[in-house]
C-alpha cells in the first residue's frame, strides 16, 4: 500500500478532528434537546393526569357511575387516552389499551398509592405512562403518545448530523488549505534541488522568509554548498592531473616524432615499436587534450556572434574533407549567438567520429527552427543502434561500431565534449533515425539571438 | 639552415624539442634559462625563438619583452599554461603565437613554417599606401607615422599589409587568421591581440582609434 502524502494525512486529520468536535458537540445539543423536550411533555402529562383523575374520582363519587361515560367525559384529545383500574377490573375508551399495558411493577406501585410515570412502547409507539392513585380504587393511568416529540428528535439528530458532516467538510477544507501554505516551502526546495540538478549550481534558498524553515533551508544550503565544493574538486584534480601530464608528454611527443622520422633507420622490430609508440603518444596527447577541454566545459557559453557555415567549412578544411559536405538549409540565418570555440569542437568531434566509426562524413547540416540552431552530421556507417544511443554520450564509451574497429585512435571523450558544449548552451546532443548511416544532431537554443 | 632556438628549463623537453625540430631540418640551440637565451640571441640570433611561460629567474613574459625591444624575430609560446589570461599577457608581451603542450612537431614545425613565410615580402607591386599620417610601404617592408618610421613586427606588419589591401572593406577574425597565420581554424585572441599591439604603435590615441577600427561581431577594417 502506498503511504497516503503529507497534504492528505494532514487534511484527514483536520476532517476527522473537526467531525469528533462536531459530534461530541451535536450528541450533547441532542441530549439536552432531548431531555428537556421531554422533560416539559412529563410534566404536562402529569399535570393533565392528576386534573383527569380528579375528573374521575368526582365521576365516580355520584353514586351509580357509569364508568364509560364517565371517562368519556373526560377532554383528552388524541393525543391522551385514559385508562381506569378498578376493583373490579380495567376500563379504557379503546380496546386497544387495557391491563397489558401497564407493567405490573407500575400497578403496584401506583396500587400502594405511590404516583408514577414511565416510557414505554406501546404498539411499537413511544408512549408516556403515567399513573395517579385513585383513592378508594386501583389507580388512573394516562397514555400519552410520543410521537411528536419522537419525530422532533428525529429532526432534530437529522439537522445535527448534517451540521457535524458539513463541519467536518469544514474542516478537510481548512486542512487542505493550511497545507498549502506550510508545503509552500517544499516546493520551494524540490524547485531549487531541480535547477541544480539541471546544472544551475547558484541555487540556493533563501534562509530569512521563515524563521520556522530556517533550519531546513540552511542544511539544504550547506548540502549544495559541499556538493558543489565536491564536484569543483573532482573538477579541479581532473584538471591538474592532465596539466601534470602536459610537460612530460611534450617531452614523449618530440621524442616520438624522432623516432618516426627515423624509421629507415630502424630494424624492422625497433620500427614497429616505434611505430607504437608514437601513435599511443599521439592518442595520450589528444586524451590528455579531451580532459582539459572537458573539466573547462562546466563553465557557461561565452557567446559570440558566429558565421557558423564558415565555421563548417574550416572545419572541413582543418579535416582534409571537402567543404561541399556544408549545407545550410534555406532561411538560416549565417550568423548565430553561440561559444565559437565550443561549436568550433562539436564540428571537429562529429565529424572526427564520422570519420573513424561511420565511414566518414556525407553532410553537414545546418539550420534553425525557432530560434535553435540544429545542426547535422550524417555518415555513412553501420549506424548506432537504439541501446548506444543515450550511452554513446558518456564519457570513456564507445559504441559497437568502435569496438568492431579494434585499434582505433578515439579517445573516447570526442562524443561527451560535444554533448557538454551543447549543454553549456542550453541544448543537447543526440543520434537521430534516419535511413542509413547515422545522423548525430545538435540543437543550441539561443543561436537566433 | 633555418635557426631555432628553445628557450625551456626542463632538460628532457628541451632535449627531445632539440632533437625533435633537428630531425625537421631545423639548427637548433637551447637555452636554459631567459638570460642565457637573451644572451644566446644577442650573439647569435636565430630565426625563430620558442619560449616556455614558467622560467626560472626572468620569466617567460620578460622573456619576450626583452626579446622583442630589439628584435623582430618571430616567438611562439609553447607553455603548458592555456589560461586566457597567460595566452593573452604572452602575445601582448610580444609573441607572435601560442601553443599549448603538449604540441606536436609537425603542428609545431607547420606554425614555424607560417611564420616564415609571413617574414616574406607580400607583392612587390603593391604601392605604398597612406591613411592620414600613416603610409604603408609594402615593398620596402616600412610603416612610417608622420614620416618617422614605426618598428612593428612581422606578424604586425602582414597583419597590417593585409588590412591595407583591402582598405575600406571588413576582415573576420578567421579571414585574417587564414590569411597572415595560415591556420583554418584557430585562437581569435591572437587577431584582438595583434590588432591591440598595432593600434599602439600606429594610432594617435589607441583607445579610440581612428585608421584601424572594430566593427563588433565582424571583425576589423582599416581606414583612411
Amino acid at each position: 500500500m502506498t503511504r497516503l502524502g503529507l497534504r492528505a494525512r494532514v487534511t484527514a486529520a483536520f476532517a476527522v478532528g473537526a467531525l469528533l468536535l462536531a459530534a461530541v458537540m451535536a450528541l450533547f445539543s441532542y441530549d439536552l434537546t432531548r431531555r428537556s423536550l421531554l422533560e416539559e411533555r412529563e410534566r404536562t402529562a402529569v399535570r393533565a393526569a392528576y386534573y383527569d383523575a380528579a375528573v374521575v374520582r368526582s365521576g365516580l363519587d355520584t353514586g351509580t357511575p357509569d364508568v364509560v361515560a364517565v371517562l368519556r367525559s373526560l377532554d383528552t384529545g388524541s393525543s391522551r387516552r385514559p385508562l381506569l383500574h378498578l376493583r373490579d377490573g380495567w376500563y379504557a375508551r379503546t380496546a386497544d389499551v387495557g391491563a397489558g399495558s401497564v407493567p405490573a411493577e407500575l400497578q403496584r406501585l401506583v396500587a400502594a398509592g405511590q404516583p408514577a410515570v414511565q416510557r414505554v412502547r406501546l404498539d411499537g409507539q413511544p408512549t408516556l405512562l403515567v399513573g395517579v392513585p385513585l383513592a378508594g380504587e386501583l389507580g388512573y393511568y394516562e397514555l400519552t403518545s410520543l410521537r411528536e416529540v419522537e419525530e422532533t428528535f428525529q429532526v432534530v439528530g437529522l439537522a445535527l448530523t448534517a451540521v457535524a458532516i458539513m463541519v467536518a467538510g469544514a474542516g478537510a477544507a481548512l486542512g487542505w488549505y493550511a497545507t498549502r501554505h506550510s508545503v509552500r516551502p517544499l516546493t520551494a526546495v524540490a524547485d531549487a534541488a531541480e535547477r541544480i540538478a539541471a546544472g544551475d549550481f547558484a541555487t540556493r534558498l533563501d534562509p530569512t522568509t521563515d524563521p520556522d524553515l530556517t533550519r531546513l533551508s540552511t542544511s539544504f544550503n550547506h548540502m549544495v554548498d559541499q556538493l558543489v565544493r565536491r564536484i569543483e574538486r573532482d573538477r579541479r584534480f581532473a584538471a591538474d592531473v592532465s596539466h601534470e601530464l602536459r610537460s612530460p608528454l611534450q617531452t614523449l611527443a618530440a621524442a616520438a616524432s624522432v623516432l618516426t622520422r627515423r624509421r629507415e633507420h630502424q630494424d624492422e622490430r625497433t620500427a614497429t615499436a616505434a611505430g607504437l609508440v608514437a601513435d599511443e603518444v599521439t592518442r595520450f596527447q589528444r586524451l590528455v587534450d579531451d580532459l582539459i577541454q572537458l573539466a573547462r566545459t562546466e563553465q557557461p557559453a561565452h557567446r559570440d556572434t558566429v558565421d557558423v557555415a564558415a565555421l563548417a567549412r574550416a572545419a572541413c578544411r582543418e579535416r582534409s574533407l571537402p567543404e561541399s559536405l556544408v549545407e545550410v538549409a534555406e532561411g538560416t540565418p549565417g550568423r548565430w549567438r553561440v561559444d565559437r570555440r565550443r561549436v568550433e569542437q562539436i564540428l571537429l568531434n562529429l565529424l572526427d567520429n564520422a570519420v573513424r566509426y561511420g565511414g566518414g562524413p556525407v553532410a553537414v547540416r545546418l539550420g534553425m527552427r525557432d530560434g535553435i540552431g540544429v545542426l547535422d552530421v550524417d555518415d555513412d556507417g553501420p549506424g548506432v543502434p537504439a541501446a548506444d544511443r543515450e550511452v554513446i554520450f558518456d564519457r570513456f564509451v564507445r559504441g559497437r561500431a568502435a569496438h568492431a574497429r579494434a585499434g582505433t585512435d578515439g579517445t573516447g571523450l570526442g562524443l561527451a565534449l560535444v554533448a557538454q558544449h551543447a549543454a553549456a548552451h542550453g541544448g543537447h546532443a543526440a543520434v537521430v533515425d534516419r535511413d542509413r548511416g547515422a545522423r548525430f544532431r545538435v540543437e543550441l537554443p539561443g543561436a537566433g539571438g | 639552415m633555418t635557426a631555432v632556438l628553445v628557450i625551456e628549463d626542463d632538460d628532457r623537453i628541451r632535449l627531445a624539442l632539440l632533437l625533435a625540430l633537428e630531425e625537421e631540418g631545423y639548427a637548433a640551440y637551447g637555452a636554459a634559462t631567459a638570460e642565457e637565451g637573451l644572451r644566446r640571441q644577442r650573439d647569435s640570433p636565430a630565426d625563430h625563438v620558442l619560449v616556455d611561460l614558467m622560467l626560472p629567474g626572468l620569466d617567460g613574459f620578460e622573456c619576450i619583452r626583452r626579446l622583442r625591444r630589439d628584435d623582430d624575430v618571430p616567438i611562439v609560446v609553447v607553455s603548458a599554461r592555456d589560461d586566457t589570461h597567460d595566452i593573452v599577457a604572452a602575445l601582448e608581451a610580444g609573441a607572435d603565437d601560442y601553443v599549448v603542450k603538449p604540441v606536436a612537431i609537425k603542428e609545431l614545425s607547420a606554425r614555424l613554417r607560417a611564420l616564415r613565410r609571413r617574414g616574406r615580402v607580400v607583392a612587390a607591386a603593391v604601392p605604398a599606401q597612406v591613411f592620414g599620417e600613416l603610409e604603408i610601404s609594402a615593398e620596402a617592408g616600412e610603416v612610417r607615422r608622420a614620416g618617422r618610421p614605426v618598428a612593428v613586427t612581422r606578424t604586425e606588419f602582414r597583419l597590417l599589409c593585409e588590412l591595407a589591401e583591402h582598405a575600406g572593406r571588413v576582415l573576420s577574425r578567421q579571414q585574417l587568421l587564414r590569411r597572415v597565420w595560415g591556420y583554418e581554424t584557430g585562437d581569435e585572441r591572437l587577431v584582438d591581440v595583434h590588432v591591440g599591439r598595432l593600434r599602439q604603435k600606429i594610432e594617435p590615441d589607441p583607445g579610440n582609434p581612428r585608421h584601424l577600427v572594430t566593427l563588433r561581431g565582424l571583425g576589423y577594417k582599416l581606414q583612411r
